[in-house]
């Protein structure tokens, strides 16, 4: 019972970690991303065809990525090249990708929301021969996939990237101080596009996670606003890779929770609520954390 | 989002470049739908043909366009209010929830009262809950400098869970299945313009705040601090303005009027509250201020056009194979396209020559 819940929150903490440590990336290029949602399902269902099509996860995964990107540096352009508000053009594309998506399903496969195709290659389970009989440490690393390795592994990663490369360096002064890294030479509308690229692509891979990994077929409602707890995530880490793990990890718990709970009393449209009001209550703390430190300095 | 806080038009100039800002959107959104049905296989102007004689050609199909404009010019307006005090509120979609609910529950739990007093109770009931709903993230954002848009985005994803539960709960209607109050009493529903049609005294009410708003902001002095704050806080500050306050006014206005498009939803067309009770109203209320510029007749044009698509957009799919999602796709490239500056391309133009 205990391995179970704890597998299913290692599962469920993946694609939102994917997607939060993309968003990281590209907030700390100064773009915050409201869209990854629509590219986590367009990645959903991108990964499900090729896998389908092409019988290899790997395909699957790249093409899942590769719509992703595409999708974020379309939303980057806007921002950086047309001056466009990020949040406004973050919830457009969230109404417009899920309205392209659903149109696709009908016009293509004749279906309304759902689809379901033969022979997809799914990700495969990574078992580690001796640790997976071991309780508690078995379900939290025994027979998760790649992409959750992925996911863990882009977390150091990211922290190494963003203070010790050069382009991480450059990337936070695109993001902190866009006309003072201009004149220093960079060019930060490349950078921030560069960010968004890879946050879309990100988003791309959780949402490939989602339909190959996870569940096997698509649904137009695969992400459950997996998208926007990612943003949550980020938020909740103050932008660090490991606060922002943190935060993912608790949302996963929440999700396989509230799979657990159902219909044992405890309604799961209630457990649903915890991670957006957690949001709320982490940043009016930390608003007042700020606020106190201020008063004492003055 | 650190430039957020600015009001996402530009502020209105001449009147003909204002029309320019608001027709270049459509026309592109128009432009890249038309390929997109194109690659489909169908006729992109006989569609459109056809969305605008399902949403014109008959009075019957002009009072069920304007019956979906009505949530619309609500949302719009509510988006309106809070983006002209400068604040981003996301959150008018989880209003819609939580005041639909609230008026729907009014509706059949206190079915002894008189029609008049029910029905004033229960928007009344809709526009206190709305703005209780908002409460939260304007204090936040106005005394914490909390962010907005994540706490009003998240209060969304709120108001939709609270919702469900109360209705697959406690208000579920006894013998049904499916996740909804039961009916409110015949007296409870707003009364109707043009029967058949679910076209009700909603509509009014809408128009009515629309003209409260254009004097509101053109003739009062609360209107013109309102726009100070939105467009230079600090120099509003400057000149005696208390900010922080006006910001949490405009944002219970706003949450107030998301909650009146749910009471009047849920009071005028459907009868009750359902799970999925706002197909996405607050969202397309965004892109409805954006695209009328936060101005009162543009925000009711642009409502009459997304009312228009969506109740054509629902009638064409009956009768021809072009699925309802375009109207879905063009509102979100409306969306996108209105806070895109193009002028940089004629610019440059400009200048080469």
């Amino acid at each position: 019972m205990i391995d179970n819940i704890i597998f299913a929150a290692i599962a469920m903490t993946t694609p939102v970690l994917l997607a939060a440590i993309g968003g990281l990336v590209n907030r700390v290029g100064g773009i915050v991303n409201i869209g990854l949602d629509s590219m986590m399902l367009a990645g959903a269902l991108a990964g499900l065809i090729v896998a389908s099509t092409t019988g290899s996860c790997l395909i699957a995964v790249l093409a899942a990525a590769a719509i992703g990107a595409v999708l974020g540096l379309m939303m980057s352009l806007a921002v950086t090249r047309l001056d466009a508000n990020e949040i406004i053009v973050g919830l457009g594309f969230s109404v417009a990708v899920a309205g392209l998506v659903r149109f696709f399903l009908k016009t293509v496969y004749d279906s309304s929301g759902t689809l379901n195709l033969p022979s997809v290659a799914r990700l495969p389970g990574i078992d580690i021969p001796v640790l997976a009989n071991v309780p508690v440490l078995g379900a939290l690393v025994s027979g998760h996939d790649v992409l959750t390795w992925l996911a863990w592994l882009m977390v150091p990663a990211t922290v190494w990237f963003l203070a010790r490369t050069r382009l991480g360096l450059r990337l936070r002064a695109a993001g902190a101080a866009p006309q003072a890294a201009r004149s220093l030479g960079l060019r930060p509308l490349l950078l921030r596009d560069a960010s968004t690229t890879f946050a879309g692509m990100m988003a791309g891979i959780a949402g490939a996670y989602l339909s190959i990994g996870v569940v096997g077929i698509f649904n137009e409602g695969i992400t459950a606003g997996r998208g926007f707890i990612a943003l949550a995530a980020f938020y909740f880490g103050r932008n660090r890779p490991w606060q922002t793990a943190l935060g993912a990890l608790l949302f996963g718990f929440f999700d396989a929770f509230q799979i657990r709970m159902q219909g044992r009393g405890v309604p799961a449209e209630l457990v649903q609520t915890l991670p957006y009001i957690m949001v709320i209550f982490v940043l009016t703390v930390m608003a007042l954390a700020t606020r106190r430190a201020r008063s004492r300095r003055a | 989002m650190s430039d957020a806080a600015i009001t996402p038009w530009k502020p209105a100039r001449v009147p003909l470049q204002t029309f320019a800002d608001a027709i270049l959107p459509l026309a592109l959104a128009l432009a890249v739908a038309a390929i997109l049905l194109a690659l489909a296989g169908h006729n992109p102007f006989e569609v459109y043909r056809l969305l605008a004689v399902e949403s014109f050609g008959s009075t019957r199909r002009i009072a069920a366009t304007l019956s979906s404009t009505t949530p619309l010019i609500l949302t719009g307006l509510a988006t309106a209010v809070a983006f002209r005090a400068g604040a981003f509120n996301v959150g008018v979609e989880g209003c819609i929830f939580v005041g639909g609910l609230a008026a729907a529950y009014v509706g059949f739990a206190f079915a002894g009262l008189p029609g008049v007093v029910l029905i004033v109770l229960g928007l009344t009931v809709s526009i206190i809950v709305g703005a209780l709903w908002m409460l939260v993230p304007g204090v936040l954002k106005a005394r914490l400098d909390v962010d907005e848009v994540v706490t009003t985005l998240m209060l969304n994803f709120v108001a939709v869970s609270l919702t469900a539960y109360l209705v697959n709960g406690p208000l579920l209607a006894p013998g049904s299945a499916n996740s909804a109050t039961p009916m409110v009493v015949a007296a409870a529903r707003l009364p109707r313009l043009m029967p058949p049609s679910t076209l009700n005294i909603g509509f009014v009410i809408a128009v009515l705040l629309l003209v409260l708003y254009w004097l509101w902001g053109n003739r009062t002095a609360l209107g013109f601090e309102t726009r100070l704050a939105g467009l230079n806080a600090r120099f509003a500050t400057a000149q005696g303005i208390d900010v922080p306050m006006l910001i949490i006014k405009m944002m219970l206005l706003s949450g107030a009027i998301g909650g009146l498009a749910g009471g009047i939803h849920a009071l005028g067309t459907v009868g009750r509250f359902v799970s999925g009770f706002s197909p996405g109203y607050g969202f397309t209320g965004i892109a409805v201020a954006l695209l009328g510029r936060g101005t009162a007749p543009g925000i009711f044009l642009a409502a009459l056009l997304f009312g228009a698509l969506a109740t054509s957009g629902a009638t064409i799919q009956l009768f021809s194979d072009v699925p309802i999602e375009i109207v879905e796709i063009l509102q979100g490239m409306v969306m996108i396209f209105a806070v895109a500056r193009f002028g940089w391309i004629f610019a440059r133009r400009r200048r080469a020559a």
